[in-house]
């Protein structure tokens, strides 16, 4: 359900305009696969002694020696200059709907050109994405898609947005940030989906090109960052109030994985820091868990687990709570705080109704936030 | 007790005059180095102590340092050669890394003859990594074909550094090159998972020798190379132990350093921790005086 879907031969112009999804293939390289890698300057790093490099783009901070790779495995010390390897080597593209991200308050009903290179900055033992977030850039089929082809990509194939999702875009950031200046210059708007793993000095950056984030909060205690994502929480706390403090729209993602990370203390925990640090405007989404990678012993979250989440955030005052990957269910729709209608009538993916006017509800004018037009 | 016996094998004409290392005399390393391992009296008794006629021997090198640090061309092919003479069948040697262009940027000339042995990495035309992940402990991997299919036997033929991160790679760390994501174990001083890839079945059930090259040790500022901190050391260390090779090796590196001037591993907060987590694994000893040491020089 989740595998991303590589399309062959992509960098051939317009494939996606006007064709629906293309036949894709999945995951990892055929073999004999010529690498192809980027050869382009890394941004954030400080070049050290001896040919070491220490790099700055996230709380990692690898420090490395000449031919050594970062923990990302996308960038790599040659010679003492760091470089990534991934810049515009696209292993993932699709048009997707923008609610499939998800962004709930973004440009509902229309679509994202949604794209992705290898590698991921931390390891998440439940990756939806691992064939091409945990390999190596030279593992996975890609091709090239600069940042003028993939604007021009989004504008043909109808997409009011690009998204860099499906891995963790942080590690192809000098792609992603070229990419948004030149889509943004067309009109097109930019979305990261994101893990949170990133420092300030390029996050601010960012914020600066993009129109919105979603930062998966993957659990709530530093105990579960360590043993099943392999990453600090404090970082992704501190991302996310930085971009509810930027003009880019926040939505959070809380994936919610039976035993591991559903206890309705923690749950409520995370609501009211939500509440208290970033606002009660702010859409948070509890999403069903499948099994998936490393973790297969579990069983998918149960339908009353997502309800009880969303029952306890918004009793803690959150205004926009949802469930993910529960097709139908009424905690996919958008209701206004003022009169309690129905806003935005969601199933699964699609849009079934759009009950606003200017980012106001229909019914009795309440403002919903959100990037509406 | 023989299962934590670790040889050292120097030489005194090891070096030839253009500072190339003599082909000959190592394969002489290599077979008083097998002899004192196994305690067999000829070459080829040695082998069959360890290997069957028909096995597939993956020699596992490492390349990752270029020509100046990789397991030297000039030690794998006469170890392999050296096999060849005595009972084992070119056709079944494959010497290995990750990638074919990291053995040739090493001096590795590869090949795929179908009759010899063969050179070539993982991500060469047929090869490849397992789709199947290998879940193993804190690891989840896929694993080299050449390590799962490929071979029957698995021999690490490793190459002794410093290293910033696991304070030490040798015999054990070497298999971080038979996993699709080696980056992501380098947390924590690569503790504890240079010993759980090695504890991983595809290699714990088919490694059958750990041989460091400790001709030239990078003692310091590893694993990448920088001549000021590389020493001539000569030798070549063998055990059927993993851990004991690696801890001899790291012995190896603390007295270079200290020969230098450097602190210890220890004192730099970089000791290879995970040398005592393979221990408490039951992988092998990691306690210098539980390990008999036996070194000697062959003319």
């Amino acid at each position: 359900m989740k595998r991303r879907r590589f399309i062959r031969g992509a960098a051939g112009a317009g494939l996606l305009a006007g064709a629906g999804l293309p036949s894709v293939c999945s995951g990892l390289a055929a073999f004999g696969a010529k690498p192809n890698l980027s050869r382009v300057e890394a941004r954030y790093y400080d070049k050290l002694p001896d040919r070491e490099v220490e790099c700055r783009l996230c709380p990692r901070k690898c420090r490395l020696g000449d031919k050594e790779r970062g923990y990302c495995g996308v960038r790599e010390n040659i010679g003492g200059t760091y470089y990534t390897l991934v810049y515009g080597k696209v292993c993932s593209l699709n048009v997707d709907p923008v609610e499939k991200k998800p962004f709930f308050h973004v440009l509902p009903g229309t679509s994202a050109l949604s794209l992705a290179a290898a590698g991921c900055n931390v390891n998440c033992k439940f990756c939806q994405n691992w064939e091409i977030s945990q390999v190596r850039p030279e593992q996975v089929d890609h091709f090239d898609l600069p940042p003028e082809r993939a604007a021009a990509q989004a504008i043909e194939s109808g997409c009011r947005s690009i998204a860099y999702t499906y891995t963790e875009p942080t590690v192809f950031f000098e792609y992603m940030y070229d990419t948004a200046v030149q889509s943004k210059r067309r009109g097109v708007r930019n979305l990261v989906v994101t893990g949170g793993h990133i420092n300030p000095e390029p996050l601010a950056d960012l914020l600066a090109a993009v129109d919105a984030v979603k930062v998966d909060l993957k659990g709530f205690t530093q105990e579960f960052y360590t043993e099943y994502v392999r990453g600090e929480l404090q970082p992704v706390l501190e991302t996310i109030r930085a971009v509810a403090k930027s003009k880019a729209w926040l939505e959070i993602v809380y994936l919610v994985i039976p035993t591991l990370n559903d206890r309705m203390d923690l749950i409520r925990e995370m609501a009211k820091w939500v509440r208290n640090e970033v606002g009660d405007q702010v859409p948070v989404h509890f999403s069903r868990f499948q099994p998936m990678y490393l973790v297969k012993n579990l069983p998918p979250t149960p339908i009353s687990t997502l309800e009880a989440a969303r029952e306890t955030a918004l009793e803690e005052g959150l205004r926009f709570v949802y469930m993910g990957n529960v097709p139908g269910h009424e905690g996919e729709n958008t209701f206004c705080p003022g009169c309690g209608k129905v806003a935005v009538q969601r199933v699964g993916y699609r849009i079934a109704s759009i009950q606003l006017k200017a980012g106001r509800c229909d019914t009795c004018g309440t403002p919903i936030p959100g990037v509406w037009t | 007790m023989a299962a934590s016996r670790v040889v050292i094998i120097k030489a005194g004409n090891l070096w030839t005059s253009t500072g190339a290392v003599d082909p000959a005399v190592i394969t002489k390393m290599f077979a008083r180095g097998f002899a004192l391992l196994t305690g067999e009296r000829n070459d080829a008794g040695a082998l069959s102590s360890l290997f069957r006629p028909n096995d597939r021997i993956g020699i596992k090198v490492n390349t990752i340092g270029g020509r100046a640090l990789s397991t030297r061309p000039d030690v794998a092919l006469p170890f392999a050669g050296w096999l060849s003479r005595n009972g084992l069948q070119a056709k079944n040697l494959f010497i290995w890394d990750r990638t074919t262009r990291e053995l040739r940027d090493a001096g590795y000339g590869t090949s795929a003859d179908r009759s010899g042995i063969k050179v070539f990495g993982t991500d060469a035309d047929g090869v490849g990594y397992e789709t199947g992940l290998v879940s193993h402990l804190n690891v989840g991997s896929l694993f080299s074909k050449i390590q799962t299919e490929f071979a029957t036997a698995s021999v690490s033929l490793a190459l002794l550094k410093d290293h910033g991160l696991a304070g030490v790679t040798a015999g054990m760390k070497n298999y971080f090159g038979a996993i699709h994501n080696p980056n992501k174990y380098h947390d924590f001083h690569c503790n504890p998972f240079v010993a759980e890839v090695f504890d991983a079945p595809p290699v714990k059930t088919k490694h059958k020798v750990s041989i460091i090259d400790a001709l030239v040790v990078q003692y310091h500022k590893g694993p990448s190379y920088h001549a000021r901190w590389a020493a001539k050391y000569g030798g070549l260390i063998f055990s059927l132990d993993p851990v004991a090779a690696d801890t001899v090796g790291w012995s190896v590196i603390e007295e270079l350093r200290a020969a230098a001037g450097l602190p210890a591993l220890k004192d730099e907060g970089r000791e290879p921790v995970y040398l005592a987590t393979a221990e408490k694994m039951g992988l092998g000893r990691a306690d210098l005086a539980s390990i008999e040491t036996v070194e000697e020089t062959v003319a």
